[in-house]
């Protein structure tokens, strides 16, 4: 009797341990399961008042930085204004107004991680902003991620510092471009992949979103040539500084693009 | 120790794996963590299934509070405590089986402590690590950065069960 009872116990708990492990798996393969369930957007919304209250005492530690930063950006935007309304008053008498291709909402970063490989960004801006996912996180220095889930206040951004993100890249000057995913070992650097042999690549050249998606907005500098290599033969795998520092990040924008639904009917369409 | 003790003890190194998991940047070569040291604590009287089912609790209560990929800790949790019985018999002592409510590093010796506890944290790290990095980075990363990380939170880990043995 006890060693049927024994055996039983053993069955059980090996049965129990499969279950447990498939269920864990399976939380793995389908990420965003955990975040449709209703209580978890209160355990969110707890978590989010911690970290908004803790980024900002980081806040205050870097906020000399972050302002010259700042300050910088801001200066380049004035710079970029001056020759934009240049351009724009020769060309008034003969163009027509257009809706601009994208908006950009900016955001707080109330938490980042960028130890991990799959890293994540919590955002101060949600539902109530009009964030949606899918939309990009951008700075005036890089891409930094997508939007995959939202709530009433806060959305949760895939990181580009994770091994399976990737942004659509070009090389100034070529035009050359692939896609660009982080090496998974230093928060700074990336690679850029599938650049065609023939192409000239120098150190310090600057490395460019491409803008072949609806994510992010072309043009956007994202960093510079570290070093490139021949890949199989057949491409070259450039090794890429990134511009933008992961680990001191605090203002960011959110990218809407205006075209994406119209673009997502083609899509449909062409189907 | 007595049962609020136990649970308080559970609470406060969860939430210090909170705060490391939230706020301590060691880059992407470390992965410091105290589960296994929290696995190695549920007290040895308890079942198998009880102690896979609060394993799991721990590491998905980890997975959902510190915003990471939900599945990931709670998987290598369960592959941790699975076979803590039977680690606990071969490395530590079979005869002891039973007769403490929980383990502590004075009641069974540094070194029985410190090899029970490096072979949970490698199970642990080695199911994380391998989940993480699998199939997007080269095999000398992984070896790296499971040896680092199963350094360190050993380490960690011995460093917080000294105090906990001269307070019980």
């Amino acid at each position: 009797m006890k060693s049927r009872y024994g055996l039983l116990s053993t069955l059980t708990a090996i049965a129990l341990f499969l279950a447990l492990e498939t269920i864990s798996i399976l939380l793995v393969v389908e990420k965003g399961v955990v975040q449709r369930f209703k209580v978890m957007g209160a355990v969110r919304s707890a978590q989010s008042w911690v970290w908004t209250r803790t980024s900002r005492i980081g806040y205050y530690f870097n906020y000399k930085a972050e302002n010259e930063r700042l300050t910088a950006e801001n200066l380049q935007l004035r710079q970029q204004l001056v020759r934009y309304a240049a351009a724009r008053a020769a060309l008034d008498s003969v163009a027509v107004v257009v809706e601009p291709d994208y908006t950009f909402i900016g955001a707080s970063v109330i938490k980042n991680s960028v130890d991990r490989q799959h890293n994540h960004l919590i955002l101060n801006r949600g539902r109530e902003e009009g964030i949606e996912t899918g939309m990009g996180v951008v700075t005036a220095h890089g891409a930094i991620g997508i939007v995959s889930a939202v709530s009433r206040h806060y959305c949760y951004v895939l990181s580009l510092l994770g091994t399976d993100q990737s942004v659509s890249a070009k090389l100034a000057g070529s035009g050359a471009f692939g896609p660009m995913v982080w090496t998974g070992k230093q928060p700074d650097q990336a690679i850029l992949r599938e650049i065609p042999v023939h192409v000239t690549v120098a150190p310090g050249d600057t490395v460019y979103s491409s803008g072949f998606s609806t994510i992010y907005p072309p043009d956007i500098p994202l960093g510079t040539v570290v070093e490139s290599k021949v890949s199989k033969g057949s491409s070259q795998e450039i090794t890429v500084r990134l511009m933008e520092d992961f680990r001191t990040l605090h203002n960011v924008y959110i990218v809407k693009d205006n075209r994406r639904e119209e673009l997502e009917e083609l899509y449909e369409q062409a189907r | 120790m007595n049962k609020p003790g136990n649970i308080l003890f559970f609470i406060l190194v969860f939430l210090l794996q909170l705060v490391i998991s939230d706020y301590l940047n060691l880059g992407p070569w470390v992965c410091l963590t105290l589960v296994p040291f929290l696995i190695l604590h549920i007290p040895l009287s308890r079942n198998p299934h009880w102690v896979m089912l609060a394993a799991f609790g721990i590491g998905l209560g980890l997975d959902i509070l510190s915003a990471g990929v939900p599945g990931m800790n709670a998987f290598a949790a369960v592959l941790t405590a699975a076979p803590r019985k039977f680690f606990y018999r071969t490395l530590v002592n079979a005869d002891r089986q039973d007769k403490t409510e929980i383990l502590l590093l004075k009641d069974v010796g540094f070194l029985k402590y410190a090899r029970f506890l490096i072979v949970l944290v490698a199970i642990y790290l080695a199911a994380f690590i391998l989940l993480d990095c699998v199939s997007v980075q080269p095999a000398g990363f992984i070896a790296i950065r499971f040896a680092a990380s199963t350094l360190a939170s050993t380490a960690l880990s011995l460093l917080l069960a000294i105090p906990l043995q001269n307070r019980y």
